[in-house]
């Protein structure tokens, strides 16, 4: 379609003008940046920064970590959601407040507060430490400060959408003699998939850049609890600047191709939805 | 029976939404369930389905009490306002919904499948999405939905709510056929009347949580037993009438015409009459008109609506000789009421009328309602007592929910006691009066000038929250149902019967005492559709009843009386002190009721004793 063609909206040429603008100033062009960074540096200094083990193991740490943490978060997430929309208990109002809380807080802040209480003397550690599970310091405390940072993705997406399910259509397949468990798979489940998808996505998007709170629970151990974010800061402490530029354009190239096919997968989910009539 | 509901009862908060609801649905038979929105039809329904519980009563489905059983379990066909159809599911996946969770095989799932479609003219639509269908055929996928696992039951709430006046014609006549060719009991849900009688094989019609009537369509609107129900089905002119032995009277003369009468005392007495707008003739001149003259009128308003025109004429109460016609509405002016007058083109031409034009206003047909109570007339010695009583809230609030008129009576002979002297006419309607000054005095006088009904309140009491149900003998019993029955119909209150036996009564005779109750109880349920709990007591009945008044705020009497000594003597204790209580007086004399009955009797009017709404119910079991 042509940009001049008369549109009955008014206002597309200046919208489009504006998000051009932003877009670029604000994601395109210190992208671009990073990508003519990296691209100082020969075919030969660029892979031997990549494939350095430590930081193919950061990759594993940091991708594998924030898929469970976002995982954790779409199961979890999606029962705080229900219990918020579908019940009315004493207190919810303030457990709904509640779940803002971690986009508030600094991210460092949560991360100290997390070693505290996951430190083998903390509150809950003491109690894992015999049964031989160490959270602070190992992958595990990685997934939980990523889990804690991604949780109110998933449930602010899912909530509306929950509030949106008909309750005639689970009065419908009730007389219909569904049973609850039922219901829920094939007629709840399947309405709130989108949204649930959008919130994990959102939530592991989130995770791949956590930097903050991740470095204190981490302990930051090279190969075993080393972030690729953190080996990026390293980098920068070392002035190798085309090394961090490098490290960070491999990050944008997994995060944008895992984006895409989750994206991809939903607007095929939806395509089914509206248009499989033929 | 299909389906049997007995006494149920739902309440939101305290408040009943379904007020005592018994109704038994034959096999096969499609039943309507009409009334304004918010009058607990869709909430009755959901409890039929299973979807909303009930707190009291019992539902029966095919002889199995269900009352505890879910929806799942109840297995009825549902069909919702809004379709509810799942829409992240293909037509054929929505239908086959039910047959899946039956775990039935897929080649008899698509047979199935294949052949509701066709049942609701969708063939070829399998692979389709709700979203792609139109609003109808979204509905007609709802009721193949419904219909999948051959329920026994099915229930529509509303199902063409959402459609425009065409497609709801069509998914109208669909309903009807795919009703015929399955033979299945249906109960339909709607607040549009002539959807109800274009459907219904039997119409129920429910207000405030209470059905009030149920009928064949033809029946209800030619003879229904209630205000509403006359207003709600169709137009209906309600006027006050009085009833004479020579027949109903608006005037001075008898109107000679097509009465539907159950007179049930010789006494005359105020009615409330039903004229259909179709049933009145307008004619240039008396003399000119094929039916009954009534009174003169002018025309207001003319409006052409295609096949009918209809009219309003203000009723010329001058013109008329003696007839001082009143429109039971409170709200339009007693003195002279506006008659809603349809007429077919035929009419049309044969006396074409324009605005302000003087005509003359005959009637075919009069439906008298059922009903004792017609209007309220404040009755006082002074105009200032009368004026505080028609001001009385409860009175007010009253008259209001019947939509009936007070009418005002100064009487100075209510302030002098031991006068003979008559009042100016008779009394007409339910005589109210002040709990102030000598009332059992009062009361005797009222009665022998006329009044059936006496109403006493205290200056300061608000509507009853129970109602006390009480006579002195058989004589008066069917009457004080009656008015007891017609007080609740408009009043949220619970409805207790007092027997009373003599305190030296032995042993022996509290069976008997007991039977009476029950009686009592079955005739109040079966001839006028009161459901009233059941107490005895032993005492001076007058001292009894008085002391439970007393003893709890918001409480009122209904006491039938057959003679005027029983004032003075046997409820003496209730006419002596100032009460806080509201009392009802009706009374009947052994002599009015025998004459009716025979009067009745020389007419061959055997299903007399049987109210209206019973005698529907029997030729709907029958069939």
């Amino acid at each position: 379609m042509s940009v001049r063609t008369p549109s009955i909206l008014p206002g597309f040429g200046i919208t489009l003008g504006y998000t051009t603008f932003f877009l670029s100033a604000i994601v395109l062009i210190p992208l671009a940046a990073l990508v003519a960074k990296a691209g100082t540096m020969g075919w030969r200094e660029f892979l031997d920064v990549l494939l350095d083990p430590r930081a193919v193991a950061s990759y594993r740490l940091s991708f594998g970590a924030s898929l469970l943490a976002a995982t954790l978060n779409g199961v979890f997430g999606f029962i705080i959601a229900w219990t918020l929309v579908r019940y009315d208990f004493p207190g919810r109002k303030l457990i709904d407040a509640l779940i803002d809380m971690p986009f508030a807080l600094p991210t460092a802040v949560s991360g100290i507060a997390l070693t505290a209480v996951f430190a083998e003397n903390g509150w809950i550690g003491q109690y894992l430490a015999p049964l031989g599970i160490k959270v602070a310091y190992t992958w595990i405390g990685i997934v939980v400060a990523l889990t804690l940072i991604g949780l109110p993705f998933v449930v602010r997406s899912v909530q509306p959408a929950l509030l949106e399910v008909q309750r005639d259509l689970e009065d419908a397949a009730e007389t219909l003699g569904a049973g609850r468990f039922y219901i829920f798979r094939r007629i709840i489940f399947p309405t709130v998939m989108p949204a649930l998808l959008t919130g994990f996505t959102m939530a592991f998007a989130r995770a791949i850049g956590e930097y903050g709170s991740v470095i204190f629970i981490a302990g930051n151990l090279p190969m075993k609890t080393e972030i690729t974010p953190l080996l990026i800061v390293i980098k920068l402490e070392q002035f190798d600047y085309t090394g961090a530029a490098a490290l960070g354009f491999i990050m944008l190239v997994i995060s944008f191709i895992m984006l895409l096919s989750i994206n991809l997968l939903q607007a095929w989910g939806r395509r089914r939805l509206v248009a499989a009539g033929r | 029976m299909s389906i049997v509901l007995d006494q149920v009862t739902k309440r939101y908060q305290g408040a009943p939404v379904v007020n005592d609801v018994s109704l038994e649905v034959a096999e096969g038979e499609f039943f309507v369930l009409l009334g304004p929105s918010g009058s607990g039809k869709s909430t009755l329904l959901r409890a039929i389905a299973g979807l909303t519980s009930v707190d009291h009563g019992r539902i029966h489905l095919h002889g199995q009490d269900v009352t505890h059983l879910s929806a799942r379990q109840r297995g009825v066909g549902f069909v919702f306002q809004n379709y509810a159809l799942f829409k992240h599911m293909t037509v054929g996946e929505n239908i086959e919904f039910a047959l899946r969770v039956r775990r039935m095989k897929a080649a008899e799932r698509v047979k199935r499948r294949k052949e509701l479609l066709r049942l609701v003219a969708l063939e070829g639509m399998d692979d389709r999405l709700p979203t792609q269908l139109s609003g109808g055929q979204q509905q007609r996928v709802a009721v193949a939905r419904a219909l999948a696992h051959k329920p026994q039951v099915l229930l529509l709430d509303e199902p063409f709510g959402a459609l425009d006046a065409k497609i709801r014609e069509e998914l109208r006549r669909t309903i009807r056929q795919v009703q015929r060719e399955l033979k299945i009991t249906t109960v339909l849900v709607t607040h549009d009347q002539e959807e109800a009688f274009a459907l219904a094989d039997r119409i129920g019609v429910m207000n405030l949580g209470r059905l009030l009537e149920t009928g064949k369509p033809e029946e209800l609107y030619a003879s229904p037993a209630t205000r509403f129900v006359a207003t709600f089905l169709g137009a209906a002119n309600l006027l006050l009438a009085r009833q004479t032995a020579q027949g109903i009277c608006f005037g001075r003369m008898p109107v000679r015409t097509q009465v539907s009468e159950r007179a049930e005392t010789t006494r005359e007495h105020e009615v409330v009459a039903v004229l259909r707008p179709e049933e009145i003739e307008l004619a240039p001149t008396r003399d000119a008109l094929r039916t009954s003259f009534i009174a003169n009128g002018v025309v207001e308003e003319v409006v052409f609506t295609g096949a009918l025109e209809r009219l309003r004429v203000r009723i010329d109460n001058d013109s008329a000789e003696e007839a001082r016609l009143a429109a039971v509405s409170s709200d339009s002016q007693p003195a002279n009421a506006v008659l809603e007058v349809t007429r077919t083109q035929h009419e049309q031409r044969a006396f074409p009328v324009t605005l302000q034009q003087t005509v003359a206003i005959g009637v075919r047909r009069i439906h008298v309602l059922p009903t004792p109570l017609s209007s309220y007339t404040a009755c006082g010695p002074t105009s200032e007592a009368v004026q505080r009583l028609v001001r009385h809230p409860f009175l007010t609030e009253l008259a209001a929910r019947m939509k009936t008129r007070i009418a005002v009576r100064t009487e100075a002979a209510l302030g002098q006691l031991d006068t003979d002297k008559p009042a100016s006419e008779p009394i007409t309607g339910v005589a109210v009066i002040s709990s102030s000054g000598n009332v059992a005095r009062q009361v005797e006088w009222l009665l022998r000038n006329g009044a059936g009904e006496i109403m006493v309140l205290p200056a300061h009491v608000a509507a009853p929250r129970r109602v006390l149900i009480h006579w002195a003998d058989d004589v008066v019993r069917r009457s004080t149902l009656a008015v007891a029955a017609s007080l609740l119909r408009h009043v949220p209150a619970e409805a207790v019967y007092l027997g009373i036996l003599p305190s030296h009564s032995d042993e022996s005779q509290k069976p008997i005492g007991v039977r009476s109750l029950l009686d009592a109880r079955s005739e109040a349920q079966a001839v006028h559709g009161l459901e009233m709990r059941t107490e005895l007591h032993f005492g001076a009945a007058g001292e009894e009843l008085h002391r439970q008044l007393s003893e709890a705020p918001d409480q009122m009497l209904i006491l039938g009386i057959s003679n005027m000594q029983q004032i003075h003597e046997e409820f003496g204790a209730l006419f002596a002190a100032p009460a806080s209580y509201s009392m009802m007086v009706v009374y009947r004399s052994a002599k009015e009721i025998d004459q009716a009955a025979r009067a009745d009797h020389a007419r061959g009017d055997h299903v007399r004793d049987e109210a209206p709404v019973k005698a529907r119910e029997r030729a709907a079991i029958g069939r």
